[in-house]
């Protein structure tokens, strides 16, 4: 749960990367964009990131081999307010499956705060080693969605910090002396 | 953040401030008209199917629920 209203979090959420939280994503691209018949916006979108590779180790296999990438379709419905986000790997899949699947819905009973219901399914191909991976990237995703959280609160700070900025440049911009009183009792 | 076509980040940038400017001041509060960033995603989204190829990264061409049917050409 999320101590802020859902067109807050939607928008931050929008703009998620870059944040400290989540350093491996260093390339998100818009592959697609339309607003279907019910006023909902798709968007479909490539997530480039990096395993956490010693960069000994990317200078000797090179850096394409060490890139994954996620393709992630998303549906606001701003009549709803929910924002879902479904996401898959599209490469490495003949190792490892991971599906994301994340909703932003208002809080049902408080408007101020938003719930967000978050599900992965991981399959790891191959017999003997895959209940022990799945269950290390299980603990793994379980506290990158702490992390998740820890992101979405970092993106809106710099948000409204951007907005806060705005205004006081607006703000200074004005001569008259009734403004600049204004700004220091502020 | 940048693209993963290093020419394009430019490109997407540009497009990024105009979309996350209407879908904040526009889409977001209900009002319904089209946002106004087509030539800039058009741009974009050139360069960027351009990179994808030469990258070789495979995109699912996945069709889109939803009957909007007006796609730029790239």
């Amino acid at each position: 749960m999320m101590f802020h209203p859902w067109e807050t979090v939607t928008k931050a959420a929008m703009q998620k990367y870059p944040n400290p939280m989540n350093p491996s994503v260093f390339g998100v691209d818009v592959l697609d964009r339309n607003v279907d018949q019910r006023g909902r916006l798709h968007s479909k979108r490539l997530l480039s990131t990096e395993w956490g590779l010693p960069s000994i180790v990317r200078s000797i296999i090179g850096n394409a081999r060490t890139c994954t990438y996620i393709q992630e379709h998303s549906v606001v419905d701003p009549k709803e307010k929910t924002f879902e986000l479904q996401s898959t790997n599209i490469t490495f899949t003949n190792m490892v499956s991971v599906d994301e699947r994340l909703v932003y819905r208002p809080h049902p009973e408080d408007p101020e705060k938003t719930m967000l219901t978050q599900e992965a399914i991981i399959s790891v191909k191959g017999v003997s080693l895959s209940s022990y991976l799945e269950g290390l990237m299980a603990s793994s995703i379980s506290s990158n969605a702490g992390k998740g959280r820890e992101a979405m609160e970092w993106v809106i700070r710099r948000l409204n910090t951007e907005i806060e900025e705005l205004a006081i440049t607006a703000r200074g911009t004005l001569r008259t002396p009734m403004a600049a009183a204004a700004v220091t009792e502020k | 953040m940048n693209s993963v076509g290093e020419g394009c980040t430019e490109l997407k940038r540009e497009y990024d401030q105009c979309f996350n400017r209407w879908f904040a001041e526009k889409f977001l509060k209900g009002d319904r008209s089209a946002d106004p960033c087509s030539e800039l995603f058009h741009k974009y989204h050139t360069c960027v199917q351009k990179a994808i190829k030469e990258k070789d990264i495979p995109i699912e061409g996945v069709e889109f629920m939803g009957p909007n049917r007006e796609k730029a050409d790239s």
